[in-house]
């Protein structure tokens, strides 16, 4: 590459960066900034205050750790779910052998065909007839029913499955294991790789996630942190400090994962794209 | 007897391991019934119905499906939501492969760039969507920027109030989602980036044929199977936008219905209208354009055009 051509390049994947990173910088700018400097173009603030971190630990209904508390428990309870109902489901359509198998595993790819639109409203509907929109600690039961598996990470453990060596079961088949202790021994800590994946994934869209929240969270104290954020924004329309404290706290947990589980994410990104 | 022994021990083997793969399957696939399979026919029955709060009162067939498209909201949502797509897929997917090629190139520091450019990809819409608000005030940074440049904002046709002027509201979110989405195209690119050989294009080279060549004669029809993934994902992903549309323009999508998307009506008819049947209907006619566009899709892939684990 030519001098100027390398410069130019690096001039640009800079700006992109720049481009990607600035507005976050801003934010956490914004959040110790006091009101009379929001507006200002200064990216360091001149009177640097913890003034709207002090807001949404304290004097928010609800505050940011109710919030943050209500966004990990359903989080980790949705990751728990499709991890075991993914394995279960993938290994059975991956490694053994009975009938009906392939149509059952078609019919779970066309599960994947329905937008979460189209169940808005029967699934609303059928909640309230349940009695899970309420205001009550069974509307969380709301959340994680409509959560509670997602083809696309049956597909995802049922290809990893897929690679596994055979002669790995026929070693531990001749040990006399059962299909089930071949299972839960040889194969499950095999599959350790894409178990994170399933994880991770899982965690980063249900803590990301807006819609369902929004439309089944009855009660202030169940709400997660991307509804309040929603909520909060309308209520502060003109103090933006608080609010982008709140950005910067609900993204630095998804920052922190992205930089443990990068890895991972790249194999998914990977894995799924083979699903067309 | 000897002989016997192990044929009746291999055949009682595969049954226990039809029964574990039945016992294993069993409850994804109950919930799979329930909750993906009956609540989709449940849908279209909802949708029959003038179907209120307090459930159905009277079936109306497709009457619902009819009073849809004699909305002119409805139609405008129709029409948001298809401009939208048709902008913001071919500018995320392009920008996409830009910052791919860029990041898949040998040089120093490729490893920080693709995670500063994915980055915005992993925060969540409600986070990303306030800031972006906050940027694009008409006191904000953006128009900071404009100033800097020596644009008069204050003048503009729009006085620099992006979000809240009916004409620039549409095109704000559709730069945002470009802005935000295209790190995860770049993803997707960069996989298939990775599985092509390189000694097509050396070869090429060595022909003489020039840079810009090699990329649209070489490069480009070989990265077809991330193309055709990025757009189908792309197009399915933009008639599904909301988030961004309630957070920017609130529940009626202001201003002026400009960030009226299908989705935004939808929740509008249940959520504030409480009419259940009419909303069903809406939720049917997008899973139809939903699922037509996938089946595109998947006559375009071919079978197994693109394996990861290959």
């Amino acid at each position: 590459m030519s001098r100027v051509r390398k410069l130019s390049f690096y001039g640009l994947l800079i700006f992109y960066s720049v481009l990607t990173i600035v507005p976050f910088l801003w934010s956490l700018s914004t959040s110790f900034k006091p009101s009379e400097e929001v507006y200002q173009s200064n990216l360091i603030p001149e009177a640097a205050t913890m003034k709207a971190y002090a807001t949404v630990f304290g004097k928010i209904q609800p505050n940011f750790q109710t919030l943050f508390a209500n966004s990990l428990f359903i989080a980790c309870v949705v990751v728990v779910l499709h991890l075991i109902f993914a394995a279960l489901a993938g290994y059975a359509f991956a490694r053994l052998h009975f009938p009906g198998r392939d149509l059952l595993f078609f019919a779970v790819l066309g599960c994947m065909m329905i937008p979460d639109q189209l169940r808005l409203v029967p699934m609303y509907q059928l909640l309230v007839n349940m009695g899970l929109i309420n205001t009550g600690p069974t509307n969380y039961l709301a959340i994680f029913l409509i959560k509670a598996i997602s083809a696309a990470d049956v597909f995802l453990m049922r290809q990893y499955f897929l690679t596994m060596p055979k002669e790995m079961e026929d070693a531990a088949k001749i040990d006399g294991a059962g299909p089930f202790q071949l299972f839960w021994r040889v194969m499950l800590p095999n599959a350790a790789p894409v178990l994170a994946t399933v994880a991770i994934l899982t965690f980063q869209g249900t803590w990301n996630d807006l819609f369902w929240p929004s439309i089944v969270l009855q009660s202030p104290s169940h709400w997660t942190l991307p509804f309040g954020i929603l909520q909060f924004k309308g209520q502060f329309s003109t103090d933006w400090p608080p609010i982008m404290a709140l950005v910067v706290l609900s993204t630095v947990p998804i920052l922190a994962l992205y930089t443990f589980g990068q890895r991972y994410i790249i194999n998914v990104q990977l894995a799924s794209s083979a699903k067309g | 007897m000897q002989l016997t022994r192990p044929k009746t021990l291999r055949l009682s083997r595969k049954q226990t391991e039809a029964f574990v793969g039945y016992g294993f399957v069993s409850i994804p696939m109950a919930l799979f019934l329930f909750l993906s399979v009956g609540i989709f026919f449940y849908a279209i029955y909802i949708s029959t119905y003038d179907w209120g709060i307090m459930g159905p009162t009277e079936y109306v067939g497709l009457d619902n499906y009819r009073k849809a498209f004699s909305d002119p909201i409805f139609l405008k949502a129709i029409r948001n939501s298809v401009k939208y797509a048709a902008l913001v897929v071919p500018i995320q997917s392009a920008l996409g492969l830009y910052l791919a090629l860029l990041v898949n190139s040998k040089i120093k520091g490729s490893k920080f760039f693709r995670s500063a450019f994915y980055f915005p990809s992993i925060a969540s819409s409600a986070a990303i969507t306030t800031l972006f608000i906050f940027l694009m005030a008409p006191d904000g940074v953006f128009n900071g920027v404009l100033r800097f440049f020596g644009v008069d904002t204050a003048n503009l046709f729009n006085q620099g109030a992006w979000l809240s002027d009916s004409r620039t509201a549409l095109y704000s979110i559709i730069g945002l989602n470009a802005w935000t989405t295209s790190g995860t195209m770049m993803l997707f690119y960069l996989a298939n980036l990775q599985t092509v050989d390189s000694q097509y294009a050396e070869a090429a080279m060595v022909d003489g044929a020039s840079r810009r060549q090699v990329f649209w004669y070489i490069t480009m029809p070989l990265l077809k199977p991330a193309h055709l993934f990025v757009v189908a994902t792309g197009m399915i992903g933009a008639l599904q936008l909301y988030d961004q549309a309630i957070l920017a323009g609130g529940a009626d999508g202001s201003p002026d219905y400009s960030l009226m998307t299908v989705v935004l009506y939808i929740y509008n008819a249940c959520f504030r209208k409480f009419e259940f049947g009419y909303a069903s209907a809406i939720g049917v006619i997008l899973f139809v354009i939903i699922f037509s566009l996938t089946l595109l899709q998947k006559s375009l892939f071919g079978s197994g055009a693109w394996k990861a684990n290959d």
